[in-house]
């Protein structure tokens, strides 16, 4: 039919005040955009959302019960497959806090290479979100480009303990002897590679650019803009009371850094800058995730360039235990703060352990933020929360 | 499909179809957990996985033949799994990433994982490791074309025909 | 430069000015400070006036984690308590603020028998999620919660999983040859200690 008669029809409609019911809308838990196993439960009228619910556990397992049997250098292995991008930071927390139970004073060497590889971390979190961020937007080049600059990293980090992404590098009192050393091996190269500063140095040049042309492809796009710019706008009262941390806070103008007030690894000695925008919104949250792989690879060229010689581990025995105490530990993980409750009753391993995620209450927050929105932006604000379902459902 | 079923199929005919199911599997996204960011990365620029074929990634199962159950899957997620397993047409293939997909992994003792993707849907391939390297995963899937290469359609397809999965 | 600063006395010094500027503030006793965590404990029908005067007159307004804890001298997965322990449900809810970096991780104990909580929604929405999670877990019943149902498990699942008498039945089949591992892995240990 021809233009005229549908205007027509369509004012009959409207004037028949047609009823639309409200339909649900099931996403996930298997859905390309939504990073893993969540699922969201919306009440959609039209293209606008009315309420949104989210379903989780689909990746629960057991984290909790399961560390009351193992010993702390088997928590540690399997700690590093909470926040599954950045496997390290994951085990910092945790291994800092074993070790302010036993009151054991860790090497400086071992502190540098654990804020070493901690920072490399971050980038290669980072990256992935960079990576995939505008994917899920719709541009699909910044994920090669993301992913190359992330092989590099993870180059490193082999070269440095044998894995890709999750090291269980960490012994309590400090760190493993590097890769392929035994204790036969002479100590002077029982320690990082040969190779490894020039390598990171070169690697962070790179890491460095790519940033520039990310913020060449798409941080100047327009459609990027239309679809960030004022979407998903968080205060910071929200993000205070249910427990936001990390870029996400940042984002939202509140400059508070872990790595600033919590003495867990050496950051007081490097310089760098708590990153922050104003705006709240997913663009905020965007940018600040590529401004803080900058801080980090700068962080990283300093701390090769000052790192101490020393040894790589305090004396422990063999089987350790660790004494009865109590003490909460926590650290600025790419993903925000991560914390563990260590309750120990004087064992090999911990009589409770309370592992506090930061995704958990990151998007704890995310059903009072997508009220009102339409169906394309649920995507655009999950995606600039950059959690991952290890972390959420533990 | 009766045909084949009941008078089987020449060499030369049978070789043909085999290689063009081997070389044009399409990957179906379903990446549960740690092993989803090797398969990623496997897909990415260094380990390049499309110049076996593998593209595109599409991301509804009615259109995919090759399944990477790459992840642990929980006793919640177990039935979410057999629905999308159900939902993609003949012939389809799965692979089993990482340990925990092949066995339940480092969490064997866990109350919510499921010891294993194999007790839910069968699999052809295991590739073993946690995560394993994106080498390892291209060799499980050259594993598969080879299985494929080998696979005689009469006999597969008169067993789904006796025993519905 | 000391390699665990929390440990100096500057840094002691000011930890223990807090926690005493704390207990007065609270009203809670006894407030231990070690390792780095100050802990405060307030009898359970203080719990959210303690809470509320933690965010209004002490100024943190970020909401960490709530849990808790087991206290029970027979258990099924893992090794007992070293001493006897008063059977109980510890309740843990840590808060900070956004500004010095400084938290305090409030404590109450409920009995096992009567596992109910007066709920923290109304001082801190993210509690939330947090007490469904312990809900679950635990079987602790927080009273005044808007919505609390399941927030992990399958619909069917019994038990309490994180409670002390829950056992792992893949253990019961088949322990883990574990313990073997526990000697000296050959090459990486300190060949001195």
């Amino acid at each position: 039919m021809d233009h005229e008669a549908m205007m027509a029809l369509s004012e009959v409609a409207v004037s028949l005040e047609l009823e639309t019911p409200e339909m649900t809308l099931n996403i996930g838990p298997q859905h390309p955009s939504t990073h893993g196993v969540l699922r969201l439960v919306a009440q959609v009228d039209g293209e606008r959302v009315r309420d949104i619910k989210p379903v989780i556990g689909y990746m629960h397992r057991g984290y909790e019960k399961i560390s009351e049997v193992r010993t702390y250098p088997q928590i540690t292995a399997l700690i590093n497959r909470l926040d599954w991008v950045a496997g390290y930071a994951n085990e910092i927390p945790f291994i800092v806090g074993a070790e302010r139970l036993m009151e054991l004073e860790v090497p400086d060497r071992a502190q540098y290479i654990r804020l070493i590889l901690a920072e490399m971390a971050r980038i290669a979190s980072h990256l992935v979100f960079c990576g995939s961020y505008p994917l899920e937007l719709g541009a699909g080049t910044p994920l090669f480009f993301a992913l190359r600059e992330r092989e590099r990293v993870l180059d490193l980090m082999e070269s440095v303990t044998g894995g890709r992404f999750h090291l269980n590098f960490n012994r309590l009192g400090g760190v493993k002897p590097a890769a392929g050393a035994g204790s036969n091996t002479r100590k002077d190269i029982q320690d990082l590679p040969k190779g490894f500063y020039e390598g990171s140095r070169e690697a962070m040049g790179r890491v460095l650019a790519v940033c520039d042309e990310l913020d060449q492809l798409i941080s100047g796009n327009e459609i990027l803009f239309a679809r960030t710019k004022g979407v998903g706008v968080m205060t910071p009262e929200q993000a205070a009371a249910y427990g936001v941390s990390g870029p996400n806070l940042r984002g939202s103008g509140v400059a508070f850094d872990l790595r600033k007030v919590e003495h867990y690894l050496p950051y007081d000695k490097l310089d760098f800058n708590v990153v922050t925008r104003q705006a709240g919104d997913c663009f905020a949250r965007y940018e600040v995730r590529v401004d803080e792989i900058r801080e980090s690879a700068k962080m990283v060229v300093q701390a090769i360039d000052s790192i101490p010689s020393g040894p790589l581990q305090a004396k422990v025995p063999k089987i350790i235990k660790v004494p009865k105490g109590e003490t909460y530990m926590r650290a600025e993980n790419p993903k925000g703060e991560m914390g563990y409750y260590i309750v120990s009753e004087g064992g090999t391993g911990p009589y409770r352990l309370k592992i506090r995620t930061a995704s958990f209450s990151n998007i704890s927050v995310l059903s009072e933020l997508m009220e009102g929105v339409l169906i394309p932006d649920i995507v655009a604000i999950m995606g600039s929360f950059d959690f991952v379902l290890g972390e959420v459902d533990r | 499909m009766g045909v084949i079923e009941r008078f089987g199929m020449p060499k030369p005919v049978s070789w043909l179809l085999n290689w063009g199911r081997r070389y044009s599997l399409w990957l179906y996204q379903f990446g549960l957990a740690c092993c989803a960011i090797e398969l990623m990365a496997a897909a990415g620029p260094r380990f390049d996985m499309m110049r076996f074929g593998i593209i595109p990634l599409p991301a509804s199962p009615r259109q995919a033949d090759l399944m990477i159950v790459a992840g642990t899957v929980t006793d919640k997620m177990a039935p979410a799994v057999r629905r999308l397993y159900e939902q993609m047409p003949d012939p389809k293939y799965v692979i089993s990433m990482g340990s925990c997909a092949n066995c339940g992994g480092p969490y064997w003792d866990s109350y919510s994982v499921t010891k294993g993707v194999d007790q839910i849907i069968p699999v052809d391939v295991y590739v073993p490791g946690c995560p394993p390297r994106p080498e390892a995963l291209m060799e499980g899937i050259v594993l598969l074309q080879k299985k494929i290469q080998n696979e005689n359609l009469q006999e597969k397809w008169k067993e789904r025909a006796e025993q519905p999965v | 430069m000391p390699s665990n600063p929390s440990d100096t006395a500057d840094l002691q010094g000011t930890l223990f000015a807090y926690a005493e500027h704390v207990a007065d503030v609270l009203d809670a006793e006894p407030v231990v400070v070690r390792h780095g965590t100050i802990k405060a404990h307030v009898p359970r029908d203080s719990w959210i006036d303690a809470l509320t005067k933690a965010r209004d007159d002490l100024g943190l307004i970020f909401f960490s984690w709530l849990s808790a804890i087991d206290w029970s001298n027979k258990v099924e997965v893992g090794d007992p308590p070293t001493e006897e322990v008063d059977e109980r449900f510890e309740i843990l809810c840590t808060v900070g603020d956004l500004s010095e970096g400084k938290r305090i991780t409030l404590s109450t104990e409920v009995s096992k028998d009567e596992p109910t909580m007066p709920s923290a929604t109304g001082v801190y929405r993210g509690a939330n999620w947090h007490e469904r999670e312990t809900f679950e877990m635990f079987g602790i019943d927080f009273v005044g919660h808007p919505d609390l149902k399941k927030l992990y498990l399958v619909d069917g699942f019994e038990g309490n999983p994180l409670r002390k008498s829950f056992p792992l039945l893949s253990r019961e089949v088949k322990p883990w040859p574990g313990t073997v591992d526990v000697e000296a892995m050959p090459s990486t240990e300190n060949p001195e200690a």
